[in-house]
């Protein structure tokens, strides 16, 4: 509780930190922030480009249910190698200065979530365009979705985060486990590709299956994602959270004398 | 906790681990599992202090003593092994300037989010932003990115902000030495403004004047200990002191060293050994008519000494053999401060108004009443015909140290005599 009210106390911090990140990424370049949008749009024609003459899909509009599932996916795992290093990577911060060490894994994974919401821009249009159109009660879930996998991503990136002061190779082996990880979800193929029953209870498992899914139902099948679906990523959401900030909290008072 | 006390020290333990060979990544870790040995070094002993709300304190040491470390402590950057630490209020550090500035964004931006570092909400930083702005006396530049800053002004931006985050509780470490004396001297007087605001005050610095200036207390850490509290002018004395007897014997201490690191004489070297009297640095000129055959420095018991005190009265011992008969002559002496200041001079023609007879072997003394103050000194010896020709000059023969338990500046002591009405 006392954790809620000096980050509440801190707002301002994660607030300028997150603009800070967003603004500064692409300060200098002439587009500058219009990159935001331009980045994921040429990600999308190439794509479509690709998977319509290169190698043709015989799922019927390839491109967005790639999309719609990559997206979100992106966010989960830069925040998750991102979140990992942020720790290192605010050095100077954290060993000079106090606030609550929550503050930087929380600003980085905001940061990304920022970046998927305004990505998200992008897919309204295009989801529109392509004639699947928007189901508004499907779209009022999405929310939940987002909220849920946030949640996820902010347990895993305090889990890390604290770890990689501790131990550097993390960083590395969590690329090796995100580029492993994207295969065991559902991003590049639907969930009923894999018709095994049995194997498929296990590959919702995966907390990121039930996520991936339910953006999937929304925004490609526009219908209202399971209620199972939605439930299995909030469970899954508040247990990493919980998790990690269990580890982060122990870890952390340690971090000044590490880095 | 007493609620008279806006800090609460208790007993505090500090321990650091010193790795032999650290190894932090998976093949150090398990290749090397037996260089993962490590040593605990405990840089704070046990220190327990209190200071009272409104009150301002310096913790002074020499370098690596635990004071950084006891401020980290304060700010909850570390946390101690043993021992509690207590504090009230909001804190907020000057220990690292300017923390998360970004180069790119303007000054305004940039106060911005270094405020909100400090805790700051966006409607706290709305409200200062002006002090802010006036304070560093940048308003003209504040919406040109910082990395068009000189550093002079970026320091002044980051002081700016931090110095106006109302705390309860201030720390600073070592940074009251940011921008020109104008600059300065408002730092300071801000400082004691805010102190007479009754926002607590610990100050961490080299700087003993200060200290003095502002505070109630100085504590004196050594070794992880406190090892002298009290009024900061009493307790700087007695650790100036202290430094100065530690610098004095590492001088004896390299002295002795150097003396006896001698290189060995090479037979054919061209130009003129030294004799063993003289220092390594020295340089001899002269026609060698008269020779010095020794030169001490020594006290009125004829005792050789390296270390004089301002007041001492130093004798100088020379001796010396002449080859040719009837010579006249003028012995005389120089000091020079180590950085090349000539101090003083003079000689026999200039005391006592003639040439003295020159021996077959002979032996002049000077007493001298010392008033140099603290540093290394050289001293040169000459001794001249009545027309000029240098018989033996030696520059930089010897080398003394003087010391003073007084802290008086310049180049020696003029005694003063104080009155007032």
């Amino acid at each position: 509780m006392k954790l809620f009210k000096e980050l509440y106390d801190y707002r301002e911090m994660i607030f300028s930190l997150v603009r800070k990140d967003l603004r500064g990424r692409y300060k200098g370049s002439v587009l500058g922030f219009l990159w935001t949008f331009i980045n994921p749009l040429f990600q999308l024609i190439i794509y479509t480009i690709a998977f319509s003459f290169i190698l043709p899909s015989p799922i019927e509009k390839y491109y967005l249910h790639l999309f719609v599932a990559l997206i979100p996916w992106i966010f989960f795992s830069s925040s998750l190698q991102g979140g990992a290093n942020s720790i290192m990577a605010a050095k100077n911060l954290v060993s000079k200065i106090y606030f609550p060490r929550e503050v930087i894994p929380i600003s980085y994974v905001t940061s990304c979530f920022v970046n998927m919401l305004l990505t998200f821009i992008i897919i309204f249009f295009v989801v529109i365009f392509s004639g699947v159109g928007l189901n508004p009660l499907a779209i009022a879930c999405l929310p939940v979705i987002m909220l849920a996998e946030y949640i996820m991503a902010l347990g895993l990136a305090l889990l890390f985060s604290a770890i990689t002061v501790f131990f550097r190779d993390m960083e590395h082996i969590l690329s090796i486990i995100t580029m492993a990880w994207i295969y065991l979800t559902p991003v590049l193929y639907p969930i009923d590709m894999i018709s095994d029953e049995k194997i498929q209870k296990l590959f919702y498992l995966n907390p990121m299956t039930s996520v991936i899914v339910a953006y999937r139902d929304v925004l490609y099948y526009a219908k209202v994602p399971d209620l199972s679906t939605l439930a299995m990523a909030f469970l899954f959401g508040i247990i990493s959270l919980v998790f990690g900030e269990l580890v982060f909290s122990k870890l952390k008072i340690r971090f000044a004398e590490v880095l | 906790m007493n609620p008279e006390n806006a800090i609460e020290v208790r007993n505090v333990k500090k321990k650091f681990k010193i790795f032999y060979d650290k190894g932090n990544d998976l093949k150090d870790r398990i290749l090397f599992r037996n260089r993962n040995h490590y040593e605990d070094r405990w840089v704070l002993k046990g220190i327990s202090f209190s200071v009272k709300k409104g009150e301002a304190v310096g913790l002074i040491g020499h370098n690596g003593c635990g004071k950084s470390t006891t401020l980290k402590l304060l700010t909850k950057i570390l946390y101690p092994d043993e021992g509690t630490v207590e504090m009230a209020g909001r804190v907020s550090s000057l220990i690292e300037l300017g923390a998360g500035f970004h180069p790119d964004m303007t000054g305004r931006e940039n106060i911005y989010t270094n405020a909100s570092i400090f805790g700051l909400t966006k409607k706290e930083i709305d409200r200062r932003l002006q002090e802010i702005i006036d304070f560093s006396e940048l308003e003209e530049f504040i919406d040109n990115p910082v990395r068009t800053y000189s550093s002079g002004m970026y320091m002044r931006l980051a002081f700016s902000v931090a110095i106006n985050v109302d705390a309860n509780i201030l720390l600073i470490d070592e940074i009251l030495a940011v921008g020109d004396a104008n600059f300065q001297k408002k730092c300071f007087d801000k400082l004691r403004e805010i102190k007479a605001h009754g926002t607590t005050i610990v100050i961490v610095s080299h700087a003993l004047e200060q200290i003095e200036q502002i505070c109630e207390t100085s504590y004196w850490i050594e070794d992880g200990l406190i090892k002298e509290s009290g009024t900061p002018k009493t307790v700087h004395d007695h650790y100036l002191k202290s430094m100065e007897e530690k610098r004095n014997q590492q001088l004896e201490k390299q002295h002795h060293q150097e003396n006896q690191a001698k290189p060995p004489k090479l037979e054919t070297s061209e130009t003129e050994q030294l004799p063993d009297f003289c220092e390594k640095t020295a340089v001899r000129m002269g026609t060698g008519a008269v020779r010095f055959t020794n030169a001490i420095l020594c006290n009125l018991q004829n005792q050789k000494q390296f270390i004089f005190n301002s007041e001492d009265k130093i004798k100088i011992i020379l001796e010396y053999e002449s080859f040719q008969p009837d010579l006249k002559g003028n012995f005389g002496y120089g000091i020079f401060r180590e950085d090349g200041l000539h101090c003083y001079g003079t000689n026999i023609l200039i005391e006592t108004g003639s040439y003295i007879p020159v021996q077959k072997k002979g032996r002049v003394e000077i007493i001298l009443q010392n008033s140099l103050l603290p540093a290394k000194y050289f001293l040169d010896i000459a001794v001249h015909s009545h027309d000029g020709i240098i018989f033996d000059d030696i520059r930089q023969v010897l080398s003394f140290v003087v010391s003073s338990d007084k802290y008086d500046i310049g180049v020696c002591r003029l005694p003063s005599a104080f009155s007032w009405r």
